[in-house]
């Protein structure tokens, strides 16, 4: 198709898509009493306000995000006749929106710098599982901030692959302040970031200076330079913002029930268990076989392998073994995927690809379905409905893991050549 | 003690002299055909122990309770509250923290077992703090409480036990008064600090079969009164006024009824014409149920308030702890949104908002909501007072988690609200001087003091709506539905898959190691 010999063409049509996608929203909100803006963009706009008034964001009930982006929000504060005050408030979902197609951009560099894409493949790919999907331009238009992430894990990935330590853990340390999950990145960027991977020999063979090997520039500026931009950040917030900020940021999520229904597995058992209903405290464990995985034997065995393939491995499991799981979480092995696709066996063999497909599918419209009938129909649908469809879509996302790290280890989704 | 006993007879209502006689001693009524209200006052030194040492600590208690079976207003006593016991409360010392009082009303209100029941341990816990709505107007008690409760019988039997007992002469006759109670529509308990008085009065709005037949003694004690009225209630000359005249006689003391006939400003009016609504959830209810008002928009009307008063229909929500509002999505000043639900604005909340915390995590009983109800546009209304078709407001609630059950499902008790016109007047009339006043009522306080109320009348068997709550399922014994097959179910399936993806990556490392080197096998391919 002549569309994907042209870069241009094909960002410019992500951009019109969410540009439409912006004003239909914008009509939608203003005629229609079912608004196209998502709650949680209220919550932005609203915590901006507090700041615009000199107060705290977290004034405003469950805002537990970084000040960040609220000050980046402060546009939306800015008060004005009708027109103007439209396009004031949709500046988020255009930065939103803007961060989309950025990170786009990013990954179709890094598919044609690093990998070696032919451009027109690399667009195809990104055009199909981010630049073109609807979901994405959706979330981004919406005003969900999860295509913020897109951006930085975009961001951090170029930053790395194109050996800029410093800057790789600046971004990382912002991503980490930002929503905490990206912190499993820095293992395996720290893992692949081998004195090999710097271009200088490998350490000799005695364990001593395999050791002291295993400290290189590179490491020990990426690590620095992580810690430093966290470290500052959430310094910064804390004394503009003091505990507030550090309950709704972080320990919020420590002491949250979650007791609502979700997709994770545990969401029926950790109803059960807040409501003092279970004998055994089994989910109090619930983050070691998480954390295990994904800290230590996914980064351990694929990060040197493919690094990309290792992140996407990473988030799908941390996603999968999570205490909690929305739709929006899905989001985030999104911006992943056009690393591994294209030489995932998911495509080489599309029998495997069309199944893992339709099965991901079917876990989700079986979970819905049980979902649907306990919010709007109010049947009892806990047990078994909805506990068995949360069991089935985890075994679905644990079998595809499982292909995933397959390939991973037969190395989809590397680097072919260095870069120059 | 006093007593003070008002028989309020309709305009249209017989009445022969031969119905009510005055002797020396004693006063009779006959198939009385009347709402009533008996008033009983007495000083905290009649009073039990237990009872005298809460209302020692109180500098105001109200408590208000209202029976879910729907009843007619009657002028002067036309104000309402939604049915269960509410409880304004503020301590003598503002810090003061004391278990008596939930103590006290743990004992009246005796919840069943079943019942989705705040525990009231302190009422600092378990008390909401309602809005003032301007410093102007501190009218409003410190604390606020509610809960459901269908019937008053542990509350008589509380007055029969340990009330009655305080009594001397007249034991057995205050048993009969206290089993009257559990006929009543409504009753309120007043104490304040200023008064020194416990005041407490039942309100039965239609009499029982025949009427009522009753005969009042002289008290046997100097202190004691008796004071009657056979009183009848009309318009006043002015908007804000109620005229009474009847009869009036204190027993034992006059020799006979006296003709009286006397107005007043009153805060709660009565609509002229005929106003109802009806409380309704749609089904499904689902877990985000909607609560609809409907009304004839014959019942719309303008009330008859000063033609310079300000006038607007409200709506007085108590929703226990399993069902909640969004506060910022009633708060929304998008017209849209409040045109769809026939809304005007959210004007007062107070109590638990939380979005997110299940049933059991919320301590207090729940929350209030005051919002302001549109009205069909006047010229419309003007054409359409005809119009059969309702005037629905509708308001979105969501339900909270409540614990699992042997069913699948809970009951959610949420009283129907009151709906009443706020008209603001301009000038100073004092509502003070009004005999049957009634504030502390929880949505009274919420306006300034020169605002007269005129409610709507509930048209329905009960005034409670049933939602059915889904929950986790559990079953005793030996059931499928337990909680340790989710546990062993979760464990299971986490550990399996835990093993499966250690499992996956094990092969990968022992073919082709940790590092990037590719195994030999996997080279030879690719090459």
């Amino acid at each position: 198709m002549a569309l994907f010999n042209s870069p241009a063409r094909v960002f410019l049509a992500a951009t019109a898509l969410r540009l439409i996608l912006l004003v239909y929203g914008g009509w939608q909100d203003a005629n229609s009493a079912v608004k196209y803006t998502d709650i949680d963009y209220m919550v932005f706009t609203d915590a901006a306000r507090y700041v615009a008034k000199g107060e705290s964001p977290y004034a405003r009930d469950t805002y537990r995000y970084t000040p960040l982006l609220a000050w980046m929000l402060l546009p939306t504060a800015w008060e004005g006749a009708a027109p103007w005050s439209t396009l004031t408030f949709a500046f988020g979902k255009a930065l939103f929106a803007l961060a989309d197609v950025l990170a786009g951009w990013l990954v179709v560099q890094l598919l044609v710098r690093c990998y070696q894409f032919p451009v027109e493949r690399a667009l195809r790919y990104v055009a199909a599982v981010w630049l073109w999907n609807p979901m994405v331009a959706n979330i981004s238009t919406r005003g969900s901030s999860e295509g913020l992430l897109g951006v930085l894990v975009a961001a951090l990935l170029w930053a790395t692959l194109t050996k800029k330590p410093v800057l790789a853990g600046l971004i990382l340390g912002l991503a980490v302040h930002f929503k905490i999950y990206p912190f499993i990145y820095g293992i395996s960027i720290l893992w692949w970031w081998d004195a090999e991977r710097d271009g200088s020999a490998p350490a000799s063979s005695d364990l001593l200076s395999k050791a002291l090997g295993f400290i290189t520039p590179s490491r020990v500026k990426f690590t620095v330079a992580a810690l430093a931009s966290f470290v500052a950040l959430n310094f910064v917030m804390y004394i503009q913002y003091g505990q507030p900020f550090l309950h709704h940021t972080f320990l919020h999520h420590l002491t949250r029930i979650d007791h609502r229904h979700n997709f994770s597995p545990y969401s029926t058992l950790l109803y059960l268990s807040a409501a003092g209903g279970a004998e055994t405290r089994f989910e109090a464990l619930a983050f070691l076989p998480q954390l295990i995985l994904v800290v230590v034997a996914l980064p351990l065995v694929l990060a040197k392998k493919s690094l990309t393939t290792a992140m996407l491995a990473q988030t799908f499991t941390f996603v999968t073994f999570n205490k909690v799981c929305t739709s929006q979480y899905f989001l985030w092995y999104l911006i992943l995927l056009p690393f591994y696709l294209p030489s995932s066996s998911l495509i080489r063999k599309p029998t495997l690809g069309v199944s893992a497909a339709i099965l991901w599918v079917a876990g989700q419209a079986l979970w819905l379905y049980q979902g649907y009938n306990l919010e709007f129909l109010g049947l009892s649908s806990f047990v078994p409905g909805l506990f068995l469809a949360g069991l089935f879509f985890f075994a679905v996302n644990v079998w595809i893991l499982g292909i995933i790290v397959q390939d991973g280890g037969e190395r989809a989704g590397e680097i072919t050549v260095a870069p120059k | 003690m006093k007593r003070r006993i008002t028989f309020i007879q309709r305009v249209d209502a017989s009445f022969d002299p031969q119905q009510a006689v005055l002797t020396a001693s004693s006063l009779s009524v006959r198939d009385l055909d009347a709402a009533r209200e008996d008033r009983i006052t007495v000083g905290l030194h009649e009073l039990p122990e237990e009872l005298r040492a809460v209302l020692e600590q109180s500098h105001e208690l109200h408590l208000r309770w209202a029976s879910e079976r729907s009843f007619d207003a009657v002028t002067p006593y036309s104000s309402r509250v939604s049915p269960g016991l509410h409880v304004n409360y503020t301590p003598l010392q503002s810090e003061s923290s004391s278990e008596a009082l939930c103590t006290l009303l743990r004992t009246i209100v005796a919840p069943s077992k079943d019942a989705q029941y705040k525990d009231c341990s302190k009422q600092e816990d378990s008390f909401i703090t309602p809005p003032l709505l301007s410093t102007r107007f501190a009218s409003s008690a410190s604390l606020q409480y509610y809960t459901h409760l269908p019937s008053i019988r542990s509350l008589v039997k509380y007055i029969r036990d340990n009330v009655c007992s305080q009594s001397r002469e007249d034991g057995p006759e205050c048993h009969i008064r206290a089993d009257a109670l559990l006929s009543a529509d409504s009753v309120d308990i007043d104490y304040d600090n200023i008064s020194h008085a416990l005041t407490m009065s039942g309100l039965w709005t239609s009499p029982p079969l025949g009427g009522w037949t009753d005969k009042f003694q002289t008290p046997a004690s100097a202190d004691d009164q008796i004071e009657l009225g056979l009183l009848g209630a009309e318009a006043g000359l002015e908007p804000e006024e109620i005229k009474m005249g009847g009869l009036l006689a204190v027993v034992g003391q006059d020799k006979k009824l006296k003709p009286t006939m006397f107005s007043f400003p009153s805060r709660h009016q009565s609509l002229t014409e005929p106003s109802s609504y009806t409380v309704s959830f749609a089904p499904p209810t689902g877990l985000h149920p909607t609560m609809s008002i409907s009304m004839p928009r014959s019942s719309l009307k303008r009330p008859p308030a000063p033609s310079d008063a300000t006038c607007a229909l409200h709506t007085y929500l108590t929703l226990p702890s399993t069902i909640f509002g969004d506060q910022y999505q009633l708060a929304t000043t998008d017209p849209l949104f409040l045109e769809s639900h026939n809304l005007v604005a959210l004007r007062a909340l107070a109590g638990e908002m939380d979005l997110e915390a299940p049933d059991w995590v919320v301590q207090r009983w729940g929350s209030n909501w005051l919002l302001e109800l549109a009205t069909p546009p006047e010229a419309e209304h003007a054409a359409s007072t005809s119009d059969p078709s309702n005037w629905t407001a509708t308001i979105p609630l969501h339900l909270r988690y409540l614990p699992p059950s042997e069913t699948g499902h809970r009951t959610a008790h949420i009283p129907w609200p009151v709906v009443f016109w706020a008209c603001t007047v301009e000038d100073n009339t004092k509502m003070g001087v009004n005999p049957f006043d009634r504030t502390n009522l929880g949505w009274d306080s919420l306006f300034g003091p020169r605002t007269l109320f005129y409610q709507l009348q509930p048209a329905g068997n009960r005034l409670v709506e049933e939602i059915d709550v889904p929950v986790l399922r559990l079953e005793g014994g030996d059931g499928y539905f337990q909680g340790k097959y989710i546990e062993l179910g979760t464990c299971v399936a986490i550990s399996l898959g835990f093993m499966w993806v250690l499992w996956r990556l094990a092969r990968v490392a022992w073919s082709s190691g940790v590092g990037s080197k590719r195994a030999e096998a996997a080279h030879d391919k690719n090459d």
